[in-house]
């Protein structure tokens, strides 16, 4: 492939994903759930493509005495599409 | 257009696409457009008890806006010619910029 | 009333030159292909294309990805109509257009109360459905025309819609409740930021 001279520098926001390519991210969603796996694809919507992916969406639930407390439930994909317009933000960093 | 492409290399596989909404529907893609709308045949929801209004249903069409997921069969995607397709994309969203 | 027929035959011959596929935007997963860049004039049978030139690896014919494409196979059958909202019509598609309005003949709407395992009917007539407001559109499977899943049951319209808007009142305040614990972890709702005020 014929790379440009900018190919490892960071001019634009979306060079910082491209850079994350075949790298594990950490991306945060609307609708309360987080993902993190495998970058394998992107486009200029942020449409993106992950690989072994972990999903955790966080719900509320509420006790006996009325006390709220947050759940988180964990999910495993092989292989997703995630939507672009679903974003809020995407790490190089996974979280520890 | 990198995923709509890619959408079409996945023709006839089976997907399983989750919803805004919290529905997931199971099927064989059987074809994507350029808004990434995606028509599934032979479908089943997942939930079938809460959602039994697509019981009697065998094929959709998804509106591409409405869609927050779609699971893939991993075995089904080339990664490396895929993080290619991306980098080619990408310089080329550049390129297009400068021009501009 | 205007003959239905009339209206779907107007899309048959060729799909709306707007979202015509464009051969160079095809490059990143196939293979450089002739036919690509010649395609067939509109209404062109796709088998007739098959045979011109042998293809290096069987590829499907690129209109057959297009929204009207999908649509067409779609017309005149008898659909279910997911709207954005969640309600749920179920009527025939008499014509549509590249923006995904639709016009619905005789169409039903479908009431569903899953906690009481009940549903019902109203009938609404003709509807013209405003494309950026449907969710999914299902085609409905003649041999099990109708089929709702036991132990569901049909009941009385004033019954399933009081109960229907009780749930819904249910839903909209715990969902309100949700949102605002979350938003003091950072989080988004699917909707916020679109909320109407």
């Amino acid at each position: 492939m014929a790379d440009n001279d900018q190919s490892n520098s960071v001019s634009e926001p979306l060079d910082l994903v491209r850079l994350s390519l075949d790298e594990v991210v950490f991306v945060k969603l609307r609708g309360d759930r987080e993902l993190k796996g495998r970058l394998h694809a992107y486009d200029s919507h942020c449409n993106i493509v992950l690989g072994e992916v972990e999903e955790t969406i966080y719900t509320i639930e509420e006790d006996d005495e009325g006390e709220e407390t947050v759940k988180t439930t964990k999910k495993q994909a092989e292989m997703l599409f995630v939507r672009g317009e679903s974003f809020v933000l995407i790490s190089p960093q996974p979280p520890s | 257009m990198l995923f709509f492409s890619f959408f079409k290399t996945l023709v006839n596989h089976e997907v399983t696409v989750e919803l805004k909404n919290d529905i997931s529907i199971r099927g064989t893609l059987k074809s994507v457009d350029q808004y990434l709308n995606i028509k599934l045949d032979d479908i089943s929801v997942v939930e079938e008890m809460k959602y039994p209004h697509l019981s009697s249903v065998k094929n959709v069409f998804i509106r591409g806006s409405v869609v927050r997921y779609v699971h893939l069969p991993a075995a089904a995607v080339d990664t490396p010619l895929l993080e290619d397709a991306t980098r080619r994309e990408a310089s080329q969203a550049v390129a297009k910029a400068k021009q501009g | 009333m205007a003959d239905p027929r009339l209206s779907s035959s107007n899309h048959a011959p060729g799909f709306p030159p707007a979202i015509r596929l464009e051969p160079g935007q095809l490059i990143p997963f196939d293979q450089p292909q002739q036919h690509m860049n010649h395609p067939p004039p509109p209404g062109m049978n796709p088998m007739m294309q098959m045979q011109q030139g042998p293809p290096p690896i069987p590829q499907l014919p690129p209109q057959m990805f297009t929204t009207a494409a999908q649509l067409l196979d779609l017309t005149d059958k008898k659909l279910m109509v997911v709207l954005r909202d969640g309600r749920k019509l179920i009527g025939v598609l008499r014509s549509w257009d590249q923006f995904g309005n639709l016009v619905m003949q005789d169409t039903v709407e479908r009431l569903f109360v899953p906690k009481e395992f009940l549903y019902a009917d109203i009938e609404r007539g003709l509807f013209l459905v405003r494309g950026e407001n449907v969710s999914l559109l299902g085609e409905i499977d003649l041999d099990k025309d109708d089929y709702i899943p036991p132990p569901y049951q049909l009941a009385p319209v004033d019954k399933v819609f009081a109960l229907k808007k009780a749930e819904d009142v249910e839903n909209k305040k715990s969902e309100k409740l949700k949102q605002k614990r979350l938003a003091k972890e950072g989080f988004e709702g699917e909707h916020a930021g679109e909320a109407i005020l």
